[in-house]
């Protein structure tokens, strides 16, 4: 890649105290200027131990970090081009979202106020409330209006969508997907699939302190088994198709799964009289289930 | 300078407050004097008391204002009420917000710890010599009313001043502990402690045969053991009070900024 990536650590190791656990043992991840990278792990693999170092909140044992090509640790100004969210978004409930906005927009040197109400408005969230008084899924909406109000060109987002409702998991994937359009970098681990499947272009996988694969998800969209079903006026023998993984006929219903490349399947069936055609979006849960559970395998 | 407004913003009800009730307590006492102090039988009381528990409780010559306002006033429950203010000032600084885990989303902005460690710092700093300087007014303004001209409104500024240096040194103890560590129960403990023994080391431990030693490593012997109602600011013990604070300050930022934020 010609330009800086936004993200590049080199043999990064971190051990929590003299005699702690080592929650890294030597990763070495890039994520590309302009990329959305998903990264995917186990609870307690390194995620947010990944996330906080690139933050400078805890510095690394040792290896090198490079965040839009500088060390963290060596320029606080470096986070001005950053938004973060935790998942467990919290911060003092006394305050209102305005004014805690406020705080933050003056710490990043001002955030003009109608991209504020723009996001606020969009998250249908009331900024004149007490934050201790709104719901969990009002204050994460708070963190996800401070992580992307300033248009950071580097988004780290630490599960970010943890206690949101699928209709806020929404509208945060078309945040996601905006930024992106905008050309702004998205880190993000999360345990939620679908939108994972939504915005990133790449996902890692980190397993016990390593990064054990590196996905592209149209490749594995690709690769993904999927379900196929197709409607016959009068179906064909089953010697006649071809190209579809475990297929069985019940009646005119034609049932199987589908990898890789459709065109023989297609071709096969392309003489007959087809009434109905239903291909299931492929479901990418299920290899990463496979990451998750059998880390020899990867 | 945008922590250090946040801090006094976000604390404002809680200082306003520790300032009224220090204020109100010494100003109550202080106008006690006629009755007390005054008082020739109270005197003649006080004459049947041991001289050892007067020592301690730093009762002595209750019939001179600036011995009855040192004692009562200034002597045990302002200084007390200051450290409490002081220490916990000083844990909220650091050490509560890393524990709450609400330090984190500061800190992932464009500001250096070394900067937001030392405005918060800073802001308590402030609140201090505002404290300082509305109880000073007070006792000042009561110096007609309550009976006790004869202080002159130097020396009340002097011990007001020295009462502030002792509340810094107290935050920054405390700020120092939580800063080091992280952790709110050490920061509480390390003031409370430093409380406890430094009144005990300038009271009770000088009784001791061979214990009296223990008065001149009291912060509440740097406070008040020169007398400053009488004899003015006492330079030493206000730069030993201000000198260990800015050291400690600079010992917990140092530290702050190399060491990992605790999750």
């Amino acid at each position: 890649m010609a330009t800086t990536p936004a993200i590049q650590t080199e043999a990064l190791v971190k051990r929590y105290g003299r005699s702690g656990a080592t929650a890294l043992k030597g990763l070495d991840l890039t994520v590309g200027e302009g990329e959305v990278f998903g990264f995917l792990g186990p609870n307690g693999a390194g995620k947010s131990t990944t996330i906080r170092l690139l933050l400078d909140l805890i510095r690394p044992t040792s290896g090198t970090v490079r965040v839009l090509g500088v060390d963290p640790r060596s320029s606080h100004e470096l986070r001005g081009k950053l938004g973060y969210l935790a998942g467990d978004f919290v911060v003092n409930g006394r305050q209102t979202g305005r004014e805690l906005l406020d705080y933050l927009g003056d710490l990043r040197g001002g955030v003009p106020r109608q991209r504020i109400d723009e996001l606020a408005a969009a998250l249908d969230l009331d900024l004149s409330r007490r934050i201790g008084t709104l719901s969990k899924g009002n204050r994460q909406k708070v963190g996800v209006v401070q992580a992307f109000m300033h248009r950071p060109p580097l988004l780290v987002l630490d599960e970010p969508t943890s206690g949101l409702d699928p209709f806020l998991q929404q509208q945060f994937v078309e945040l996601v997907r905006e930024a992106s359009g905008n050309g702004q970098t998205v880190f993000m681990s999360s345990h939620v699939m679908s939108e994972v499947q939504q915005t990133c272009h790449r996902v890692g996988i980190i397993r016990d302190g390593t990064l054990v694969a590196v996905e592209d998800i149209d490749d594995l969209r690709k690769r993904a088994v999927r379900k196929v079903e197709v409607v016959f006026g009068s179906p064909p023998g089953l010697d006649q198709i071809a190209g579809l993984q475990e297929p069985s006929l019940t009646g005119n219903v034609l049932r199987g799964r589908l990898s890789g490349d459709a065109d023989a399947f297609i071709k096969s069936i392309a003489g007959f009289h087809v009434t109905d055609i239903v291909s299931e979006e492929p479901e990418l849960e299920e290899l990463f289930f496979t990451y998750y559970a059998h880390p020899q395998e990867a | 300078m945008r922590v250090f407004w946040k801090t006094v913003r976000d604390n404002r009800r809680g200082w306003i407050g520790w300032t009224l009730a220090v204020t109100a307590v010494a100003s109550m006492y202080a106008s006690f004097w006629t009755s007390i102090g005054k008082n020739p039988e109270m005197a003649k009381a006080m004459e049947t008391y041991p001289e050892s528990l007067k020592e301690a409780l730093h009762l002595q010559n209750l019939n001179q204002p600036e011995s009855y306002l040192a004692s009562s006033v200034f002597g045990l429950l302002v200084p007390m009420l200051v450290a409490v203010f002081a220490v916990s000032a000083g844990v909220k600084a650091i050490a509560s917000d890393e524990e709450a885990g609400t330090l984190d989303l500061v800190l992932a902005h464009p500001v250096s710890r070394v900067s937001l460690a030392l405005q918060r710092f800073g802001a308590i700093a402030a609140v201090l010599a505002v404290m300082g300087t509305v109880l000073c007014l007070a006792i000042i303004g009561l110096r007609g009313p309550a009976e006790f001209p004869e202080v002159a409104p130097s020396k009340i500024m002097a011990i007001c001043l020295q009462l502030a240096l002792f509340g810094l040194f107290f935050a920054a103890l405390s700020y120092a502990a939580g800063a080091w560590t992280g952790k709110r129960i050490a920061a509480i403990g390390t003031g409370a402690a430093v409380v406890v023994l430094g009144y005990l080391a300038d009271s009770f431990l000088p009784q001791i045969e061979g214990f009296g030693w223990t008065e001149s490593i009291s912060p509440f012997d740097w406070y008040l053991g020169g007398e400053p109602l009488r004899n003015g600011v006492q330079p030493g013990h206000a730069a030993l009070l201000l000198g260990l604070a800015v050291l400690l300050a600079a010992a917990g930022t140092w530290r702050f900024n190399r060491r990992d934020v605790t999750v």
